[in-house]
C-alpha cells in the first residue's frame, strides 16, 4: 500500500497563524467605515496620553502621569468597542448558534458600566479635594485642558458625520447600536490632586474631554421597516447628548482653570468634577437602560405597539383558535427574534397559517419567528 | 427561582430569604464600616482612610446590585414588556459585580503605581490597624455568610430532576445524586399542556394559562419534571445556578475587600513595628524621599515641621523597603483578583451572549432529531440559556404533512426534554408540492438580517436570494475564509470559525443561521 500523501490544510504552523488571524482583524476594522473612524481615534487617544505620560515624566509631575493613566484607562473602552465590532462579524458556530452579534450590546453595556465606576471614582475624588483643597498646580492645567477639548471636537465632527450616515435604499434611518453611545462618553476629569499625610500636594488638572460617538455595525434591510425609526431617534439623541455632556465637561475644567488662575478660587475645581460626574451619570442612563432591556430578553420597545395588532390579525385567521406565549427579543439591533404557539382546529390548513403569520409579521420588522401549531383535540 | 412573595411550602421562602437576608445583613454591616471609616479619617484627618472608606463604598454598591438583581429574578411572571419574567436579573447582577470589580482593580493598579513613584509613610499606624482589623473581621464574616454560595460550591445537593428516566444531565452547578425516576409521560403532558415558568401570567390578555391558578414554583417544579417529590429539592436547585452566579459576584467582592484590609493590616503592622520614623521636633532626615527626584515641595513637607531638604539629619528615618511593600501588596492582591474575577466575568458573559449551554451537544442533538422518522431536514436549531437551568430551544423541522408532524411532534419534545431543554418552540414546515426530497430548503425564509453584519454572511445561504450589500464585506473577510477551514466545535474566541463549506451533510442544519 502506497502512502497517501494529503496536503494538510488544517495544518500551519503557529507564528504564522498568529499573523494571519492578527492582519485578518485590521483588514476587518479597517473594511467598516465606523470602525475605522473608531481605531483612528482611539490612536488619536492613546498619542495624547503617550505625549502626556512622556511630558509628565519629563517634568515630573505626578498628575500629569495619573492623568495618562486615567487616559490610557479610557482607552481600554475604546478598545473594547473595536474588539466587540471585530467579533460581531465572526460566524456563527456550534457553540454560538447565533453568531457573534450581541458582542456590541454586551460592550455598549460593560462601557456604559465602566463609564459609571468612573464618574463615581471622579465624584469621590472631588469629594476628597473639597474637604482638602490641595495645590493645584494651574499653570499646566490651560494648555492640557485646551488640547482636550479640541480633541473632543474633533471627535463630535468625526463621529457626528461618519456616525450614522448610511441611508438605504429604502431612505430610513436605522437606529444605531447601543454600541454606538456606550463608547460616547468622554469625560473630563476636573483636577484632582492627592494631598497626602505628609501634606505634599500637588494638583494638576486634565482637561482632556473626549467625546466620541463611533457608528456601528448594523444591519442593512431590504425593505423599510416602519418600526425601526423610533429607535434610532432615541439612540441618535442619546449620543448626541453625551457628546455634548463631554464638551460642557471640558469646558468646565477650562472655566474652572480659568478661575482659579485669576482670582484663585480653589475651590471651582471639585465643584467642577463633581458636575462633571453628575453629568456622565445622567446621560448615560438611557443608555443603560436600553441594553440592559436587551440583555434581559425584554419585548423590542419599537415592535410594543405593533404587537398587539398583529396578534389581533393571527387570531383572525381561519382555522386559528387562540395564540399563546408569545416571545419576542431583541438579537442586535433591528434583529427580532419571535417565538409563539398557535392553537387550531383540527382541519386547519397548517401551511396557510404558517405562512400567513409570518408574513403578518414580518411586516411588523420581524423576521425570526418560530410558530408552533398545536392542533386543537376535538 | 426560590418561589414568589408568597409562602408556598416549606422550602419556599426559606432559601430566597436565607440569601436575601445574607445580602442585607452585610449590607448593613459594610454601610455601617463605610460611615465609621468617615467619621474616623475625619478625626485623624487622614486622606488615605477616607479613600479606603470609598473602596468600602463600593462594595456596599456592589451588594445593593446583588440584592437588585435577587429582588427582580423573583418576578418570575411574565409581563407585558419582559415576557420572560425578569429571569435574567441574577446573571446581570454578576456581570455587574464582575465588571465593577475589574475596574475597581484597574483603580488600585493606578493608586499602586502611583505610590511607588510617590511612597509615604503612615502616619498613626495604631488607628490604622485597628480600623483595618475592623474591617477584616467584617469581611471574613461577610466571606463566611457567602462561602454557602461561594466559588463553585453549593449548598444543596439533591437530585435535580428534569430527567425522565433516561439520561442524567448535571448542569454545571455541581454533583447531585441520581434522582428518581419521576412520572416520565404524565411529567411530559404537564409541561406540554402547562405555561412553562416565564409564561405565568397572561396580564397582556392574549396567553391563556392552561393551568390558571398554577403559581410560578408550581411550575417550576413541573418544568422539571419531578413534581411534587422534592419541593424543596426543585426551589433551591432552581437556585443554584444563576442565583450562584449572583453570589459568587458578591463574594469576590467580599474576597476582594478581605485582602484589602489584609493588606492594610500587615502593613501597619510592619511599618510599626519596624519604621523608624522622625521625631516631630528635631531635624531628620528620610533618606527614602531624598534619593528620588522628588521636587523640594514634596521633599520639606515630608520632613514633617520646618525642615529643609538639605539639612542634615541626626535621625535617620526607617527602613525604605516598608515604604514599597504596600504597592506590592496591592499588585499581588490585584493579580489575585483579577484570576478569580475572570471566569465569572466569562460565564455571564457568555451567557447573555446567547451561548448554545455547554453541557449540550448539538450535534448529538441533530442527529438524534434527524434520525426520527418523519423528519426530513431541521433548520434554525437554537438552543440558549435564559438563565440558570432554564435552557430555550427552538427550531424548524421539515416534515412531509401535518400529520406525521403531529406524530412526531411529541417524541421531538422528548428528545429535547432530556436534555435538559423544557421550553421549546417548534416550528413545522411542511414539504411543498413537487419539491426534491430530503435536503431540505427552508420553505419560509428563514435569512436572517445578521447574516449580513458577519463576515462572508452569504457564502453558502442557498435558501434566501443573495444579497449585494453583503458583499461588501467579503473582501476584508476572504484572508479568514481560507484560513480555518476547520468545522469542529471550537470554543475559542480568538478563531472566527468558517461555516462548513466542506461539509455539506452539516450544511443544512447551519445554512439559515447565517
Amino acid at each position: 500500500m502506497l502512502p497517501l500523501s494529503i496536503k494538510d490544510d488544517e495544518y500551519k504552523p503557529p507564528r504564522l497563524n498568529l499573523l494571519r488571524k492578527v492582519s485578518g482583524w485590521f483588514r476587518s476594522i479597517l473594511a467598516d467605515k465606523t470602525s475605522r473612524n473608531l481605531f483612528s481615534f482611539l490612536c488619536l487617544n492613546l498619542s495624547f496620553a503617550f505625549v502626556e505620560l512622556l511630558y509628565g515624566i519629563w517634568s515630573n509631575s505626578l498628575g500629569l502621569i495619573s492623568d495618562s493613566f486615567h487616559m490610557f484607562f479610557d482607552c481600554t473602552a475604546l478598545l473594547a468597542g473595536l474588539a466587540a465590532s471585530v467579533i460581531s462579524k465572526w460566524r456563527s458556530n456550534d457553540a454560538f448558534s447565533y453568531g457573534y452579534v450581541r458582542a456590541e450590546v454586551l460592550a455598549g453595556f460593560v462601557n456604559g458600566l465602566f463609564l459609571i465606576f468612573t464618574a463615581f471614582f471622579i465624584f469621590s475624588e472631588g469629594v476628597e479635594r473639597a474637604l482638602e483643597p490641595p495645590d493645584v498646580h494651574h499653570e499646566r492645567l490651560l494648555p492640557v485642558s485646551i488640547l482636550g477639548f479640541i480633541v473632543n471636537l474633533i471627535g463630535i465632527f468625526v463621529f457626528q458625520h461618519g456616525g450614522h450616515g448610511h441611508s438605504h435604499g429604502a431612505g430610513h434611518e436605522h437606529s444605531h447600536s447601543l454600541f454606538n453611545g456606550g463608547l460616547g462618553h468622554g469625560h473630563s476629569h476636573g483636577g484632582h490632586g492627592h494631598s497626602h499625610e505628609q501634606k505634599h500636594t500637588h494638583g494638576h488638572s486634565h482637561g482632556h474631554g473626549h467625546g466620541h460617538s463611533h457608528g456601528q455595525d448594523y444591519c442593512h434591510d431590504d425593505h423599510s421597516l416602519e418600526a425601526v425609526a423610533g429607535s434610532s431617534k432615541q439612540i441618535l439623541q442619546g449620543v448626541f447628548l453625551h457628546i455634548v455632556a463631554d464638551t460642557l465637561g471640558s469646558i468646565g475644567v477650562i472655566i474652572s482653570a480659568i478661575l482659579m488662575q485669576n482670582y484663585g478660587l480653589m475651590i471651582a475645581d471639585p465643584i467642577c468634577s463633581m458636575l462633571i460626574a453628575l453629568l456622565i451619570g445622567v446621560s448615560i442612563v438611557p443608555l443603560l437602560k436600553e441594553s440592559i432591556g436587551i440583555l434581559m430578553q425584554r419585548t423590542p420597545p419599537s415592535l410594543e405597539n405593533a404587537l398587539p395588532q398583529c396578534y389581533q390579525r393571527v387570531q383572525q385567521l381561519q382555522g386559528v383558535y387562540s395564540l399563546h406565549d408569545p416571545h419576542f427579543w431583541t438579537l442586535c439591533t433591528d434583529v427580532y427574534i419571535g417565538t409563539l404557539k398557535l392553537l387550531v382546529a383540527p382541519d386547519a390548513d397548517g401551511r396557510w397559517i404558517l405562512s400567513q403569520t409570518h408574513n403578518i409579521f414580518t411586516q411588523a420588522g420581524v423576521r425570526q419567528l418560530y410558530i408552533q401549531i398545536d392542533v386543537a383535540a376535538m | 427561582m426560590c418561589g414568589g412573595m408568597a409562602a408556598r411550602g416549606p422550602g419556599g421562602p426559606r432559601c430566597w430569604q436565607n440569601r436575601r437576608a445574607r445580602l442585607l445583613c452585610m449590607l448593613a454591616l459594610t454601610f455601617l464600616f463605610f460611615v465609621v471609616e468617615v467619621a474616623v479619617s475625619r478625626v485623624t484627618s487622614s486622606l488615605a482612610m477616607l479613600s479606603d472608606s470609598f473602596h468600602m463604598l463600593s462594595d456596599v454598591m456592589a451588594l445593593v446590585v446583588a440584592l437588585v438583581a435577587v429582588r427582580f429574578a423573583q418576578r418570575t411572571r411574565a409581563t407585558k414588556k419582559n415576557t420572560f419574567g425578569w429571569v435574567r436579573a441574577e446573571v446581570m447582577g454578576a456581570l455587574v459585580n464582575a465588571v465593577f470589580l475589574t475596574a475597581l482593580c484597574f483603580t488600585i493598579l493606578l493608586e499602586a503605581i502611583e505610590r511607588f513613584t510617590e511612597p509615604h509613610e503612615i502616619q498613626q499606624p495604631l488607628v490604622v490597624i485597628a480600623v483595618g482589623v475592623a474591617g477584616l473581621i467584617i469581611n471574613l464574616l461577610g466571606l463566611c455568610l457567602f462561602n454557602h454560595h461561594g466559588v463553585g460550591g453549593h449548598g444543596h445537593a439533591h437530585g435535580h430532576g428534569h430527567s425522565h428516566g433516561a439520561r442524567q444531565q448535571h448542569p454545571r452547578a455541581g454533583p447531585k445524586p441520581e434522582p428518581p425516576p419521576g412520572d416520565g409521560e404524565a411529567a411530559l403532558h404537564r409541561e406540554e399542556t402547562s405555561t412553562l415558568v416565564e409564561n405565568c401570567s397572561s396580564s397582556n390578555g392574549v396567553s391563556q394559562e392552561k393551568l390558571g391558578d398554577m403559581k410560578d414554583d408550581m411550575a417550576d417544579l413541573q418544568v422539571n419534571g419531578n413534581a411534587g417529590h422534592y419541593p424543596l429539592d426543585e426551589e433551591e436547585v432552581e437556585e443554584d445556578s444563576s442565583a450562584q452566579l449572583n453570589m459568587r459576584g458578591v463574594f469576590l467582592h467580599v474576597f476582594g475587600d478581605a485582602l484589602g484590609s489584609v493588606i492594610v493590616v500587615v502593613n501597619a503592622l510592619l511599618f510599626y513595628g519596624l519604621w523608624n520614623p522622625c521625631p516631630e521636633d528635631g531635624p531628620c532626615f528620610n533618606p527614602c524621599i531624598n534619593n528620588h527626584c522628588m521636587e523640594n515641595a514634596t521633599l520639606s513637607q515630608t520632613l514633617g515641621r520646618a525642615n529643609k531638604s538639605e539639612q542634615e539629619g541626626i535621625t535617620v528615618a526607617g527602613p525604605c523597603w516598608l515604604l514599597y511593600l504596600d504597592p506590592v501588596l496591592c499588585l499581588i492582591m490585584v493579580c489575585i483578583l483579577l484570576y478569580t474575577t475572570y471566569p465569572l466575568l466569562r460565564e455571564s458573559a457568555l451567557i447573555l451572549l446567547q451561548t448554545v449551554p455547554k453541557q449540550i451537544d448539538v450535534h448529538s442533538l441533530n442527529s438524534k432529531l434527524r434520525t426520527l422518522e418523519g423528519v426530513e431536514a431541521i433548520h434554525e436549531l437554537h438552543i440558549w440559556q435564559l438563565a440558570g437551568s432554564r435552557i430555550i430551544g427552538t427550531a424548524h423541522i421539515k416534515c412531509p404533512d401535518p400529520s406525521t408532524y403531529m406524530m412526531v411532534a411529541k417524541r421531538i419534545k422528548e428528545i429535547f426534554h432530556d436534555e435538559g431543554i423544557h421550553a421549546t418552540t417548534i416550528q413545522p414546515e411542511f414539504a411543498s408540492v413537487g419539491s426534491e426530497s430530503g435536503r431540505g430548503k427552508c420553505e419560509l425564509p428563514c435569512r436572517t438580517q445578521c447574516a449580513l453584519k458577519q463576515c462572508c454572511g452569504t457564502a453558502e445561504d442557498s435558501t434566501a436570494k443573495k444579497t449585494e450589500k453583503s458583499s461588501s464585506l467579503s473582501i476584508s473577510c476572504s484572508e479568514v475564509v481560507i484560513e480555518f477551514p476547520k468545522t469542529r466545535r471550537t470554543k475559542s474566541e480568538s478563531i472566527p470559525s468558517v461555516k462548513l463549506e466542506a461539509n455539506t451533510d452539516q450544511n443544512e442544519q447551519f445554512e439559515s443561521s447565517l
